[in-house]
């Protein structure tokens, strides 16, 4: 076995759901490895997808590590990249090679209450560590989830929020009115506001575009939660995948391998430039 | 292992040595530079520097990572292509740019090694050539931690005595190579020792950049994020990125596919150098760019260097060769920007007691 | 003789006047005799400009810079930017507003002769004076330099320190001026494609031979494309991310873009990378040099543009840079263009 690390593994795709259809579509892929190998995986890491001929790019992992049939991604339509793997179907042939980032810190979160809070294609990311946590409920306490896009039409996992408001609390949030939309609008910011989730024992995790994440933090912070206590996923243009070809750089760190998962604290630290 | 070498003796020496690819410096119209060497007659050891640094040769400017073909419409196959098994021996390497290849390896061969870069720099011997005079009027690696004889990164190091080479044998590699022509090399006399230190002490002189207090540095760079220091010292840049790319210790790169056939789908994945002083590198797909302007991919070009690298390894990530101020042609001076930055006083970095 | 106290004294008087931003110049660096890009904010910083014959960048490139931050500014700033230029860059300036990249308004020249000599090659001088250090490089009388060395001044014909481009200069003193400094003193050569005689006189495989050797050493660094101020589409064919990609750009219009060249510094990639670069220039170089004389391996590449300049000439009688008013080359045509190459 080669200790390549930049050689993919060739995965097939063995499902493909729309989320979102018009002008920003997402799309929901599923994959399997053809041949088969140990890739185990915390949630909160990512993969470098690649599209032989087009490129890669790195995609967090949107399925719970407990999930061993399939690796799941939520893909928005970005460029060049995304662009061609939406035209893929279903039995197409991409590449994988990862998994890469620290990922989440759950065996730290136990016994305590987790508020995940995302906005738009940011529940991805998300849904991998949430999953987790509900497949070992017994180890924390209440989980609530604030998730809210532009429209209904941009939510993505509609059909899964649904089963998923059995479980846990939800709180959904579109930008803008529409007609049958009984939940909360506005930006998910003010949702959190709004709600008032209490600070005590609690980790805050958000994921989002950075303006969304910009006004969480703020939000929670004013809830009086410790910068310590939210964390959070910063996304910037990555290549290798294993902090060498120093573009996701920020200060000293490698977003690829020091991060992506930073609490605000450490956040706070690094230099401003993303 | 010390021995001395008749500078006659040297292309015996050379052609002892067949069985490996040999690089040099070879003087193609005014230019400088490391290429296999044609005729080991012809070898020239005294240089001014190289335009690009041996980096090349271990780290080149392309690199095929895998091909992938897809024969038929479901099957895609993918070839990975490691490094060829070539030793290969660099003459006349300069201390610095050997100390920069320390440096990249803390990149490269940590946590999860890159085999390209690593196999490349196994198999590859270097002879490195003190600098009796820098090789370049902005040479200043004594700043940095280097000296003209530095051994740090060399396999061999040979010292210019006039018509003699000092040769000091530091590694396996290097010993291997001097065994392979015993006969050519004798054991250094008492009057070679003091030539040595005689050459050691004037060549370190002969350095005429110096930055005072250069420790001075990091601590003060991380209060100078947000100066408009960078705005003014920025103006001239053109944003070309010759800088990076000839800089020894730059190490940046990005990953491309290249297809040489669309039907059916052929081609390779492929590694290039890339720079950070292009607007394109850190620039998003959704057009979002955190490095817009020149001010903050200069400070990024000085911090990488001087601060983030410090802070990380605890070693500058620059080895004082000259280069960048050699060939920027706007007269962008590392060396005056750095001392700029030790020097600089704002009322935002401290309030003044008076 | 360009009179330097009277340059500072013009720059000083529109600084304090208001009348500019900021004023693009040349200063001396800190630790070399060479000259090198300043910017003059404050009316006392003229002090540190300086005209010698080591002023060889084209100043008009930062006409683009400032363009660009203009736009990405709330609440630009409207006055003009000074910028000091030679016969060349002048010419630069003239391209830009006749193609409508910037306004003559938003430029206040200073223009300033070459008289009877021109900008010296640094590779040039430093052959010239072998082992010695260059001190101070001045005008001198008529068409002589004056360098000063540890061992005193010496006297060095212009000829032979000349920049390659002043050698077939067209214009030495600026066509396009709001203040003209020196004098207007003609120096025209007598072949103005000299240069490029050798090469034309090979055979096309000897052609072909001689660039791909000179096209091979190009590690793609692009500093000529960086440098040169007609050089300023934020869509380049080289790039693989067009420099204009907004919020609002569809991911459909990215995943367009062709890759024209690949990244790699190979014969082929280098070869369309200059060639295409050498035929977008036609009928737009005004052979400030820049180009060859940023090139950290040595390419020849002012050759390239020279040739396509000759053709221009003979094809279409049409200089560049010298009349703003008249419509760009490859965007205007006249009955009597030849037309013998539509068949």
């Amino acid at each position: 076995m080669s200790q390549n690390p930049y050689m993919p593994k060739l995965a097939k795709i063995i499902q493909i759901k729309v989320e979102v259809s018009g002008e920003r579509p997402i799309k929901t892929f599923r994959t399997q490895f053809m041949n088969k190998n140990e890739f185990s995986f915390r949630s909160g890491q990512a993969a470098m997808v690649s599209v032989f001929g087009k490129g890669e790019s790195m995609f967090s992992i949107s399925s719970s590590p407990l999930t061993k049939d399939y690796l799941q991604f939520s893909i928005l339509k970005m460029g060049r990249v995304t662009s061609s793997l939406h035209e893929m179907e279903k039995g197409d042939i991409m590449g994988i090679r990862g998994p890469y980032g620290n990922g989440f810190p759950l065996e730290e979160w136990k016994g305590k209450n987790l508020i995940f809070i995302g906005g738009g294609i940011g529940l991805a990311p998300i849904w991998s560590v949430l999953q987790t946590a509900l497949g070992k409920k017994e180890d924390y306490k209440d989980l609530t989830l604030f998730y809210g896009a532009r429209s209904s039409n941009d939510l993505i996992f509609k059909k899964e929020l649904e089963e998923l408001k059995d479980k846990i609390k939800v709180s959904l949030s579109i930008d803008v009115e529409e007609p049958e939309w009984d939940e909360f609008v506005g930006f998910v910011p003010q949702n959190v506001t709004d709600k008032k989730p209490s600070p005590e024992n609690t980790i805050a995790i958000t994921c989002g575009p950075p303006i969304m994440i910009k006004f969480v933090i703020k939000a929670l912070k004013e809830l009086e939660f410790n910068d310590d206590q939210i964390y959070t996923t910063v996304e910037n243009k990555m290549k290798c995948g294993i902090g060498k070809c120093g573009r996701c750089n920020i200060g000293s760190h490698y977003v690829c391998k020091d991060g992506p998962v930073y609490t605000w604290a450490e956040l706070k630290k690094l230099p401003q430039e993303y | 292992m010390d021995k001395i070498l008749k500078k006659n003796s040297l292309s015996q020496w050379i052609k002892k040595l067949e069985s490996y690819t040999i690089y040099a410096p070879v003087k193609k119209d005014q230019v400088w530079e490391y290429e296999i060497m044609e005729s080991p007659d012809n070898i020239e050891l005294d240089y001014p520097n190289t335009v690009l640094s041996p980096k090349k040769i271990i780290f080149p400017q392309r690199e095929v990572f895998l091909e992938f073909n897809r024969s038929d419409e479901n099957d895609l196959e993918i070839k990975e292509i490691l490094p060829e098994e070539k030793p290969t021996i660099v003459f006349g390497v300069r201390p610095c740019d050997a100390r920069a290849l320390t440096i990249t390896d803390k990149v490269f061969r940590s946590d999860i090694k890159d085999i390209y870069y690593s196999k490349k720099r196994e198999q590859t011997t270097l002879v490195g050539l003190a600098c009796n005079t820098p090789p370049s009027p902005h040479c200043f690696c004594t700043s940095v931690g280097g000296n003209p004889y530095s051994k740090e990164g060399l396999d061999i190091l040979m010292t210019d005595l006039g018509d003699r080479y000092y040769i000091e044998s530091i590694t396996e590699k290097g010993y291997k190579l001097i065994n392979s022509a015993k006969n050519l090399f004798t054991q250094p006399k008492t009057e070679d020792k003091k030539a040595l230190e005689k050459n050691r002490t004037e060549s370190k002189k002969k350095i005429q950049q110096q930055i005072k207090d250069i420790d001075k540095i990091p601590p003060k760079l991380n209060q100078m994020f947000d100066s408009p220091f960078w705005d003014e010292q920025s103006l001239g840049c053109i944003r070309c990125g010759i800088c990076t790319y000839i800089c020894p210790t730059c190490h940046c790169f990005d990953i491309s596919d290249e297809i040489t056939s669309t039907f059916p789908l052929q081609g390779k994945r492929i590694r290039t150098w890339d720079t950070c002083q292009f607007p394109s590198f850190t620039m998003h797909s959704s057009g979002h760019n955190p490095r817009p302007d020149r001010a903050s991919r200069l400070r990024q070009r000085v911090f990488h260097k001087f601060q983030y690298f410090v802070e990380r390894y605890q070693e500058y990530m620059c080895i004082g060769c000259g280069r960048c101020v050699d060939q920027c042609p706007v007269g962008i001076n590392i060396i005056e920007i750095l001392k700029k930055v030790r020097d600089y006083e704002s009322k935002s970095l401290h309030a003044k007691t008076s | 003789m360009v009179n330097l106290q009277d340059l500072k004294k013009e720059v000083q008087k529109i600084l304090k006047e208001g009348k500019i931003k900021y004023f693009i110049g040349y200063e001396k660096r800190e630790d070399e005799p060479f000259a090198k890009p300043s910017f003059i904010k404050k009316p006392e910083d003229v002090e540190k400009l300086t005209w010698n014959p080591t002023c060889v960048h084209n100043l008009a490139r930062f006409l683009v810079f400032e363009k660009r931050r203009k736009a990405s500014e709330k609440e630009p700033d409207e006055r003009p930017v000074g910028i000091m230029v030679k016969g060349c860059d002048s010419r630069a300036i003239n391209v830009l507003i006749q193609e409508k990249f910037i306004n003559r308004e938003d430029v206040y020249i200073i223009g300033v002769s070459c008289e009877n000599t021109g900008v010296i090659d640094e590779k040039k001088l430093s052959k010239k004076l072998k082992n010695k250090q260059a001190q101070k490089i001045d005008f001198g009388e008529k068409d002589n330099f004056v360098v000063t060395t540890n061992d005193g001044k010496m006297k060095v014909p212009s000829k032979e320190i000349l920049a390659d481009n002043c050698l077939e200069c067209k214009t030495n003193y600026p066509v396009v001026y709001d203040v003209f400094l020196g004098e207007k003193i003609e120096r025209k050569p007598e072949d103005p494609f000299e240069s490029i005689k050798k090469i034309e006189s090979l055979s096309p495989k000897e052609k072909y031979n001689f660039w791909k050797e000179q096209i091979d050493k190009c590690i793609r660094c692009y500093a000529c494309r960086s440098v040169c101020p007609m050089c300023y589409c934020d869509e380049c064919v080289v790039d693989s991310i067009e420099l204009s990609v907004t919020a609002e750009t569809t991911a459909d219009e990215k995943a367009k873009k062709i890759i024209w060249t690949e990244k790699s510094p190979v014969s082929s990639e280098n070869f369309t990378y200059h060639l295409v670069r050498a035929i977008h220039m036609a009928g737009r170089c005004v052979d400030c040099g820049e180009c060859e004389r940023v090139c950290p391996v040595d390419i020849p590449i002012r050759l390239l543009n020279k040739k396509l300049e000759k053709e221009v000439v003979e094809l279409f009688d049409y200089e560049a840079g010298f009349d703003s008013d008249r419509p760009p080359l490859l965007s205007s045509f006249k009955e009597k263009d030849p037309q013998e190459f539509i068949r």
